[in-house]
This record gives structure tokens, sequence and C-alpha cells, in this order.
């Protein structure tokens, strides 16, 4: 697989997936896999990590665009959780870039498109990801042996 | 086949309330190209009421103070207010068109709120004390219309007791409770001033019961739409003077037939053209009670289709909850309080909390947003765990 997987978390409320995906992974981009989750803040952000860690070369969060959150703070706060979690992949040697979060409506399906694929070729573009761990990386680090080549 | 005629109409149901969420996400989209997210108006429809709400209360202290509950002298108060006081016609009209935008704001809020499904599960709460707010605030716009004791004030009490009348049983009592008499008088006033200003203060009872549910309410739009309202009412005050219509004052020999609409809080008034009193009394009733229903009868989508937004209420992990507050703060419903804990966690960080926090069931909307606060793996969605979505991860890493 020449292009490197990326993981979205996509609120079921935001961006209507139906026109843009099918089984899983965007039309458009095969590569990027698909979580729908009940709201944007549902997501921890120790999940974004275990994604990177289990060989997602990125991961990305959609909300509904600020201020709309059909749960009124959502997007707010996992905008700012995923702050602090870029602050804290700098302090673990992991490149912030390779988390986002991105905000669309309804009827945003372009703009998300457009946006999802500049975040995949920002990631194409950085050094290639530590290969892919097993386990949880909440906890420690560890430094088991690759199973990037598996999976 | 009665079943399948409803599930029929259910889908027609359906059908078009998705159409007018789209439709109101549609308008979004629109806005969102001229002004930046953070300042679309239609997101702050709440807090522009609430601007308009507070508009009206001071500039109707200051209307308060020149006011005379008279039959008398009620007219020649407000004359005086609006020709003699310095800026009193501009209050004047201050207060009247503020009210419009307080309809029209609560209208855009009630809409917007109903079609994007922002009434279900727990958030009944505001919804009901919403629909009490519009009741109220229609209310006090149509005594305030009555206090000015011009001609149409005097034909607006003619048809709000001949709706009375219509009410059967208590009908006879309500106009004599209305009119403190038989017939109108210096106490009707009196009256009609109390009813103005006493349900306007109680709107902020139901603000208080609207907010209850709320952390963090949005309660007042972006300060440039604080200044463009309040500059917008003065500006139609000053340009539009709310003497340009001209109504003559009340006299008993009047028989007033029409008076300039305010259709935001005339309208019933104007059904009464082709409807008969008790058929509009009948037509509120039933639109306020429907209104009220909507959280418990109207589902735009079945529990299946909402899939993973209907994930069951969240649960506490006892043994790993360290009662470090996180979720307990970013709850966007004060759904989640923290107790004292009845015992020890199990896991390390767990072992030494004073704290536990509890879900409260009727509160919670199923959002997950606790779960992402929750940094100890301490909260769950029932139907979609931490273990589904990392499951979900790893499947999509394999393929």
């Amino acid at each position: 697989m020449t292009e490197p997987t990326v993981v979205g978390f996509i609120c079921d409320w935001s961006v209507d997936l139906k026109p843009l995906s099918e089984g899983g992974h965007l039309r458009e981009l095969p590569h990027v896999r698909i979580i729908r989750v009940p709201c944007s803040g549902f997501v921890r952000p120790s999940w974004l990590e275990e994604t990177l860690t289990r060989g997602a070369a990125g991961v990305f969060v959609t909300g509904c665009p600020y201020g709309d959150c059909l749960n009124r703070e959502g997007n707010f706060l996992m905008r700012d959780r995923i702050e602090q979690l870029h602050r804290r992949l700098q302090r673990r040697k992991v490149d912030p870039a390779r988390v986002a979060m991105l905000a669309f409506g309804l009827h945003d399906g372009p703009g998300f498109l457009a946006q999802v694929k500049a975040f995949v070729e920002r990631i194409a573009s950085l050094p290639a990801p530590a290969p892919a761990r097993g386990g949880r990386p909440t906890v420690a680090q560890p430094a088991g042996a690759s199973e990037g080549d598996a999976s | 086949m009665s079943s399948a005629t409803t599930d029929q109409a259910t889908g027609r149901y359906a059908r078009s309330m998705t159409a007018l969420l789209r439709g109101t996400l549609r308008l979004d989209v629109w806005i969102n190209r001229v002004y930046p997210t953070d300042f679309n108006p239609l997101y702050y429809t709440g807090g522009l009421s609430n601007l308009f709400l507070l508009t009206l209360v001071l500039s109707g202290i200051f209307l308060f103070f020149y006011y005379e509950a008279s039959l008398g002298s009620a007219f020649a108060s407000i004359q005086y207010l609006t020709e003699r006081v310095p800026y009193g016609g501009v209050i004047r009209g201050v207060h009247r068109y503020a009210a419009d935008g307080f309809i029209v704001g609560i209208l855009l809020h009630l809409f917007r709120n109903w079609f994007t499904d922002r009434y279900l599960f727990a958030r009944d709460n505001p919804w009901i004390s919403g629909m009490f707010l519009l009741l109220f605030a229609g209310f006090v716009g149509v005594t305030g219309y009555q206090l000015v004791w011009d001609e149409r004030a005097q034909l607006l009490t003619t048809l709000v007791v001949a709706m009375l009348y219509s009410i059967p049983a208590a009908g006879q009592g309500l106009v004599h409770l209305l009119l403190g008499g038989v017939g109108v008088s210096d106490t009707t006033l009196v009256r009609l001033l109390y009813l103005h200003i006493g349900p306007a203060s109680a709107l902020y009872a139901f603000l208080w019961w609207h907010y209850l549910r709320l952390r963090h309410p949005k309660i007042w739009p972006p300060g440039v739409w604080t200044l463009f309202c309040v500059g917008l009412v003065f500006l139609l005050a000053g340009l539009i003077p709310v003497t340009r219509d001209a109504i003559p004052p009340s006299s008993p020999a009047a028989r007033p037939t029409h008076f300039p609409m305010d259709v935001f809080f005339m309208l019933p008034f104007w059904f009464m053209n082709i409807l008969p009193a008790g058929g509009v009394v009948a037509l509120l009733v039933l639109l306020f009670v429907g209104g009220l229903a909507i959280p418990y009868l109207s589902r735009r989508e079945t529990p299946a289709q909402m899939e993973v937004r209907h994930a069951g209420v969240a649960q506490v992990v006892d043994g790993n909850c360290t009662g470090c507050e996180l979720c307990y703060y970013d709850c966007p419903y004060n759904a989640i309080v923290m107790v004292p804990s009845p015992g020890r966690g199990l896991t390390k960080a767990a072992a030494n909390r004073t704290l536990l926090a509890v879900v409260i069931e009727s509160r919670c909307v199923e959002c997950g947003i606790c779960i992402g606060a929750c940094p100890f793996e301490a909260l769950e969605l029932p139907k979609l765990m931490e273990r589904d979505v990392l499951n979900q991860v790893s499947l999509a890493m394999q393929t």
C-alpha cells in the first residue's frame, strides 16, 4: 500500500457522509478510514494517540462548524483537547501535524474533502512515521516489535 | 392496515422534518459565507432574544416612571412622555421595536432548535420552558399595546374580552378578573399594567428554568451583534416614530373597527376576522399544547436510524473514576454531579479519590462528551464502548 492510512473520527451530525463514503472509507480517498461518533467531543484524545500507535499516518476529528455543535460545546471542547494533545505529542517526539481537528456542517462535503486532501498531502510530505506498535499507548510507550507490515 | 398508514404518515413527517433540517443547515452555509461561524447570527438566536429582553426591561423601567394607569390620564401621560420628555419618544420606539425583535428572536430560536433536533432526550427541559417564554412574551406584548389606551387598545381589549368570554365556564369570571369589574374602569388599567410587568418579570423565572440544564449557556450574542441590534432598534425608533400611525386616544364614544397591525403580536387578533373568538382561543391552546408535545410525540428518526447518536446513557465505571471532575466540567447539560466517594476505586489512580462522578440519567442526552473528557477510562456509552471504538480502529488499520 503506497498511500498511508489515515483515520477520521467523524461526528454523525456534521458532514453528510452518504455521498462521500462507502464501506468505512472515503470514496475519493480510499486510504482515509472513517469511524462515526455521536459527537466530536466523544473522541477520547488517547484514542487518537492509540490510532497513531497502531500504524495510522494521521488521524483527524471532524465536528460541526464552531458555534453550531448539536451538543452545544462538543467541537470547542474537542478543539481544546486536540491542542493539548498536540503539546503532549510534541513531548513524545511525534509530529503534531498528524492530528487535526476539522469542522464542517452537513452540506460542506466539498470543503471537507478538500481539507482532508490537504491534510493527507501534508502528512505524506512528513518523514515516515514510527513503525506501528500494538498495545496501549497511554500508560507507556511499549517498544514492541514492528507490526506495521502486517497491518 | 392502520399501522401501515401510520407508518406512511410518520414517514412523510420524518421526510419533511429532514427536509427542514437540511434547509436550515443550507441557510447556515449561505450565512457562513458572509460571516465567520463565530458571528453567524443564527447561532445566537437565544442570545439575541435575551439581548432584546434586556433592552425591553431597561427601556420599560424608563417608561414606567412616566406612565399613569387611569382611563383619563394613560394616553395623556404617554403623549407627554413622547413629546415633552427628552428622548422619550425614542425610548418608546426602542421599547416597541425591541419587542418585535424579541419575538422574532424567539421564533427563530424555536424553529431552529426544532428543525435541528435540539429538543431530544433530556433537552425537553429548555424546550418546555421555551414554550412558556413564548407564551408569556406574546401575552406581555398584547398587554403592552393595551396600556397605551388609544383606540387600538380599546379594540384590543374588546377582542380579548370576547376571546375570554368564549372560554366555557371560566370565561365570565376571567373577564371580571381582567377588567376588575363589570366594565372598563381605572382598575382595568392598573390590572393591565400589572399584567404587563408581572409576566415580563416572570420571563426571568422561566429563563432560569431555561438555563437550568445548560452549562455555559450562550446568553449574549457577540459584541458586534449586540451593537448592531441595539443600534438598529434605536435607528428604527428614530426613523419610524411610533406616533406615525397617529391613533386617536380611546373614548367611550369611539367605536374603532380596525387598527394598524403589528404582525408579531396581533396575529391572533387578525384571525378573529375569519374565525369566531372561541376558534381563535382553541387555535392558540392547540398551538401551545402541540408545542409542548413536540419533544414527546415528534421523532424525526427512529432509535435504529439514530445509530451512534443513540448509544445509551453514559455510565460511570466506578473502579476507574478518580473524582477528577473533568467530566463534570465538560458536560454541557449538567448531567454529571460529583458526590463524596463511598469507597476506594480499583485502579492506582482511583485509590485515593474523595469524589465520585455520578451521571443523572434523566439529564443525559447521550452525546458522549464526558467520554472524551475522561482520561481514566471511567465513562462509557453502553452501545459504543471504548472497546468498540478501538476495534473499529483496528479494523480500519487492517483493511
